[in-house]
């Protein structure tokens, strides 16, 4: 074996049954490999080191199918996406293996590489083989067009038991002198991140087989899911905490609005949502005049003044989720985009805005129901079909 | 003269000075500017369905006749994207002097009043650079989101809501031609539908119609109601009762499913308020707090995070606490 190789990678799990505290996301991956091609991409996401990637490749290996990787990367233009990508898509493997097409950590794809995911919705669409995306943060607007086009499956961070383990076994198969405690210190740091674990457990180790106890905290990006609990749970004036993510503060805004109903009730939920009204308030003038000055504003509004909208420290537990009416409102655009469609037609007709024949669309329904209405608009098959329902 | 439309509000728009009810004041100061075949910058405030469009397509079809449609360009500010596209399409249209005896072409711009205050900066330089060529028609709701510089190169009308009579004459004329049979309080009630729209009183009556000729003023109910934001009052509901999260849920659905803009719902509730079981003093602490917040609105902030701050004090509203 590699003497080189990373603990993480000598260690990363073959099989479902390895694969522990993710039994949920492993029996999706099971449907959706048995319903391909009902759907054809499922995308993987969570945290750094909760397994997708493992997940991904056991899957692959349960099933006997050949994985054809693509780390975006490494590909990060169109050209390359298509050169690689389409000929595996469009032909069959040589040895009439199955494969799976395997898009790691998606949200590498940049801004700057415009098209990297238009490109990879095409091979979506046209796939023979079932594709697994993988990524972490899945939420941003660049990822929008992709997520309805996949099955999203997401992976938690793993519970402090399952790393404890798998580091206690891997101390043990690897001849280090056991320190349970020092273990048990790096599974905490961890925050669920196994592959962290494997590393610090072998950065610690050196080379030697004893465990070095250092206290030195491992950096990470605070992920909003910490912003998230101190602003909820702790009374402070946080200044400072949004520094710490890459995360816009527009987008923190967004993940506060979803979840603050879920930390806070009435007087509290009051104060809060006046806050964020007022961070609103000072994003809408930093965009009209351009002050970015405003922002400390915003700022101070969407963290003290949503922290401080309680009048104690709160204890507990609570689920955060992404924000979703970004989601929706996107849904909602597709769905409703045939009635854009002839709402606009009928608003040339009419001389008035297509906004305006949106909004009345209830009361002009049945008029535009009329069949010679219908010609006179010249509305494709598509459309008065979608005015029959 | 092309076939007639089977959409009533186009197939009755009227198309001559003469035709027009209500308005008289408008109608005669705008005849004698066309009669003296030169025209002003001119700007049309008013509420929707007032016959604003109608009055513009009147005056370009008396200056120009039959080759109306070639020295006549119509913009919607609010569907056009950005004050770049209308530039562009105002510039393309001006290029070319107007070919009639007017020396003038005419530019509808419908909807002023939605484009910022930038964009209406901008607007102004296009105005004064193709004065020459060209005459601008703005309409917008309330001359006051018009900035100063813009109204003062305008001669400006303002539009009243129709009255009564005036909408009873245009349903007559309408009930004659498509043989309908109206019962007495249709005229009654789709006044008090239409909100002195015009439009949508044409609109409610044709949507009626497409149901039964035989018309009756609880027939016309249903229909205005059927086209209402529905829903608000269930948001409320669930505001009250101190779920929150439900009532942003309801909300939200609401907003997407008729694509309803965030300051008619803040319109619908703020009309609903007065219906609430909650105490007086409660009321006018909410119409305050709505106020406040269709401020934001206009002035352009997010629509669903100052309506959530309205919900979360409806919840508070709910419990007899203070706002």
């Amino acid at each position: 074996m590699n003497p080189y190789q990373s603990l993480a990678e000598k260690y990363r799990i073959q099989n479902y049954q390895d694969l522990k505290g993710q039994e949920k996301a492993i029996s999706e991956v099971k449907t959706f490999l048995q319903e391909f091609p009902r759907r054809k991409a499922l995308l993987l996401y969570g945290p750094a080191g909760t397994g997708k990637t493992s997940l991904a490749l056991a899957a692959a290996k349960e099933n006997d199918l050949e994985v054809l990787e693509l780390n975006s990367s490494d590909l990060r233009n169109r050209a390359k996406l298509e050169e690689v990508l389409k000929p595996a898509a469009l032909q069959h493997s040589l040895f009439k293996k199955g494969k799976i097409l395997l898009v790691d950590e998606v949200d590498g794809v940049t801004g700057t590489d415009i098209g990297g995911i238009a490109e990879l919705i095409r091979i979506i669409e046209t796939t023979k083989y079932p594709i697994i995306i993988t990524g972490n943060d899945i939420w941003q607007t660049k990822l929008a067009p992709l997520r309805p086009k996949c099955k999203l499956v997401e992976m938690k961070p793993l519970p402090q038991a399952h790393i404890n383990d798998l580091l206690n076994s891997i101390a043990l198969k690897e001849n280090m002198r056991k320190d349970f405690s020092f273990l048990n210190k790096i599974a905490i740091k961890s925050q669920g991140d196994m592959r962290a674990a494997l590393n610090d457990l072998q950065s610690y180790t050196a080379g030697e087989n004893i465990l070095v106890d250092t206290s030195e905290l491992r950096d990470v990006e605070e992920t909003i899911f910490i912003i998230l609990k101190r602003i909820f749970k702790e009374r402070s004036d946080f200044l400072n905490l949004f520094d710490s993510t890459k995360m816009s503060l527009d987008e923190i805004l967004l993940w506060i609005e979803e979840n603050a109903p879920k930390e806070y009730k009435n007087i509290a939920l009051a104060k809060a949502f006046e806050a964020l009204g007022n961070a609103d308030l000072f994003r809408g003038r930093i965009y009209r005049h351009q002050s970015w000055r405003f922002l400390v504003y915003q700022n101070i509004f969407q963290s003290a003044g949503v922290s401080y909208a309680k009048s104690s420290a709160v204890q507990g537990f609570t689920r955060y989720e992404p924000p979703k009416r970004i989601l929706k409102i996107w849904l909602n655009n597709q769905k409703i985009e045939k009635k854009k469609t002839i709402a606009k037609k009928y608003a040339r007709l009419v001389h008035c805005s297509t906004q305006r024949a949106m909004r009345d669309f209830a009361l002009l329904k049945p008029i535009i129901q009329n069949i010679n209405v219908q010609r006179q608009l010249r509305l494709s098959d598509d459309e008065i079909e979608y005015m029959r329902v | 003269m092309a076939t007639a439309s089977d959409i009533w509000t186009e197939k009755y728009r009227p198309t001559s000075f003469a035709e027009v009810v209500g308005q008289q004041e408008i109608i005669k100061r705008t005849r004698s500017l066309v009669q003296a075949l030169n025209i002003p910058h001119l700007m049309f405030a008013g509420p929707a369905g007032t016959g604003k469009s109608t009055l513009a397509l009147i005056i370009v079809k008396e200056l120009f006749g039959s080759s109306w449609r070639d020295n006549y360009l119509e913009l919607n500010a609010s569907d056009e994207r950005g004050i770049d596209v209308v530039r562009q399409k105002v510039k393309d249209f001006a290029r070319t002097k107007a070919m009639e005896n007017v020396p003038f072409k005419v530019i509808f711009l419908d909807e002023a009043d939605a484009l910022t205050r930038e964009a209406q900066q901008a607007l102004r330089r296009t105005m004064e650079n193709f004065t020459n060529t060209c005459r601008f028609i703005l309409s917008c709701n309330y001359s006051s989101s018009i900035i100063d510089p813009i109204q003062s190169r305008c001669v400006v009308l303002r539009f009243k809501l129709l009255e009564k009579k005036d909408i009873n004459v245009v349903v007559k004329r309408i009930a004659e031609k498509e043989n309908l049979v109206l019962s007495d309080d249709v005229y009654e009630i789709l006044y008090e539908a239409s909100e002195g729209d015009c439009r949508r009183a044409i609109n409610l009556l044709q949507a009626t119609a497409s149901i039964s000729l035989n018309i009756n003023g609880e027939m016309i109910n249903i229909i205005a109601a059927t086209s209402k934001p529905a829903g608000i009052r269930i948001v409320l509901d669930y505001a009250l009762a101190g779920d929150f999260i439900n009532a942003r849920e309801k909300l939200i659905e609401v907003m997407l499913k008729d694509s309803v803009a965030g300051v008619d719902i803040i319109k619908a509730m703020q009309k609903e308020i007065w219906h609430l079981p909650v105490e007086p003093e409660v009321k006018v602490k909410l119409t305050e707090k709505t106020g406040e917040i269709e401020f934001r609105m206009i002035e352009g902030s997010d629509e669903f995070v100052q309506l959530q701050a309205l919900l979360a004090s409806f919840v508070l509203a709910g419990q007899g606490k203070a706002v």
